[in-house]
């Protein structure tokens, strides 16, 4: 968040957006719509819930709006590689050091999805539990929304306290309300607004000893803001887009934004996911909070130094979904 | 030169005999598959509109067409891989089954066919499946 100016467009875009998302009652063809097809042989039958809005848990760094059935359990491989600047020196980032997380999940109920995984980086354990409680319903429902939180762990070993001087200090948390509409069978969209908690911030005092003050580096709380879409090519792969806006303002350390685009291929099992992503922390709270690659060119806020964008890297996410 | 050429001629004669009888044979005998008289009659309960045959065309592209291939010809990129002949769908042997007959096939599967009943779980989809299948005949 470097660029106010940037920050501003991107702002009342995303919320243009959200409005749009709501308020568009434009109804779904009934190509996508199962209950179209039951309606066409009796017409006194109740609207169902719009399917496959989207046809995986992940749209590249963010969540979907889509819960799987029950008793769905899923193995999650998600990869990035490094970021792209370096050229044929590290092979585009193919041969820089990676951030990787495996993750399972689990239905145990109607519209739950529950999950553990563990990333790379600072060896983070995360928690998570997603619950749809709203789905896009013709007449009934214009959008469908899905709370997703998650409790993270930084569980790097710290024998002399140096990292850590609290244990929960380790704690991070990720609060999202993730709003979706099928626009057509082909394009969907959702807006996911979302708060981010920190536990520990760096700081250090400031004034004399007659006044001593704590400078904070970042606020404990973040608020962010994500837009996605995917948009069907053919049955099975779609093109996906994402773009994620910091809407608070730190002291120093301000998180860059992200924008990603890729494609998805779906299989009745799988679905993969290959993109350009400037988010390599693969956990929301810590790329919310944390991002140093930017899409874009900015001025750095404390030296004043103009700072070239497109820091991208090469990402994938892998999911084997099984039926209980 | 002669002995060799009738030795190799045996040689290939005795090896496609042997596959025919081994290898192949079994592929060309179906097992038969037994549909209980409730879900032979079963109804189906959509309709066979542009709307259902799309939404069954997007299900057979995600889950069947691996192994049935586009066109249900049995010529899915994962059909050589299959003990059981995904056969060809395009055919009286497929088309002549009720609709009842395909469904119940759908939802329990045997053998390489995998079941749907979980990853389908709507029945009404199952449906839209059938009505695609309908549009493979030749």
């Amino acid at each position: 968040m470097k660029n106010s100016n940037i920050n501003n467009t991107w702002l009342s875009g995303s919320l243009c957006l959200v409005f749009l998302l709501l308020m568009v009652s434009t109804q779904l063809s009934a190509q996508g719509d199962s209950t179209a097809a039951s309606t066409a042989k009796a017409a006194p039958v109740a609207p169902k819930p719009v399917k496959n809005t989207f046809q995986s848990v992940w749209i590249i760094d963010n969540q979907t709006v889509m819960v799987p059935v029950k008793g769905t359990f899923e193995m999650d491989i998600m990869h990035r590689f490094g970021v792209m600047t370096h050229g044929y020196q590290d092979l585009y980032g193919f041969f820089a050091p990676s951030n990787i997380r495996l993750g399972v999940d689990y239905a145990p109920i109607k519209n739950l999805y529950v999950g553990i995984g563990l990333t790379k980086t600072d060896m983070l354990w995360d928690g998570s539990v997603k619950y749809a409680f709203l789905k896009q319903t013709p007449r009934k429902y214009p959008v469908s929304v899905t709370y997703y939180g998650n409790m993270a762990i930084d569980s790097r070993k710290d024998a002399d306290n140096s990292l850590f001087k609290y244990g929960s200090q380790r704690f991070s948390f990720f609060n999202q309300l993730i709003i979706a509409r099928k626009i057509s069978d082909k394009l969907s969209v959702q807006v996911a607004p979302s708060i981010s908690h920190q536990n520990s911030v760096p700081g250090y005092y400031t004034g004399d000893t007659s006044n001593l003050k704590v400078f904070k580096e970042m606020k404990f709380d973040h608020f962010a803001l994500a837009v996605s879409a995917r948009y069907k090519v053919t049955t099975v792969t779609s093109l996906l887009f994402n773009y994620d806006q910091p809407l608070t303002r730190h002291a120093t350390n301000n998180p860059n934004p992200n924008l990603s685009l890729g494609l998805e291929f779906n299989t009745s099992n799988h679905s993969f996911q290959l993109f350009v992503t400037n988010y390599s922390l693969l956990s929301p709270q810590r790329n919310n909070l944390y991002n140093t690659n930017s899409p874009f060119d900015y001025t750095n806020s404390v030296t004043g130094q103009k700072v070239h964008g497109g820091q991208f890297l090469i990402g994938f996410n892998i999911t084997r979904l099984w039926n209980y | 030169m002669k002995k060799y050429l009738f030795l190799f001629s045996a040689l290939v004669i005795g090896f496609v005999t042997l596959n025919v009888l081994s290898g192949f044979s079994p592929l060309q005998t179906k097992k038969p598959w037994t549909v209980p008289d409730a879900f032979k009659n079963k109804k189906n309960a959509v309709a066979s509109d542009a709307a259902s045959i799309a939404a069954g065309k997007e299900l057979w592209s995600t889950h069947c067409k691996s192994c049935h291939g586009a066109k249900g010809l049995g010529d899915g990129s994962k059909a050589a891989q299959l003990k059981t002949e995904p056969g060809d769908f395009s055919k009286a042997d497929t088309q002549s089954q009720s609709d009842g007959s395909m469904f119940y096939k759908i939802s329990e599967g045997r053998d390489d066919m995998p079941s749907f009943k979980k990853k389908i779980p709507e029945q009404e989809d199952i449906w839209n499946l059938v009505n695609f299948m309908r549009t493979l005949k030749k």
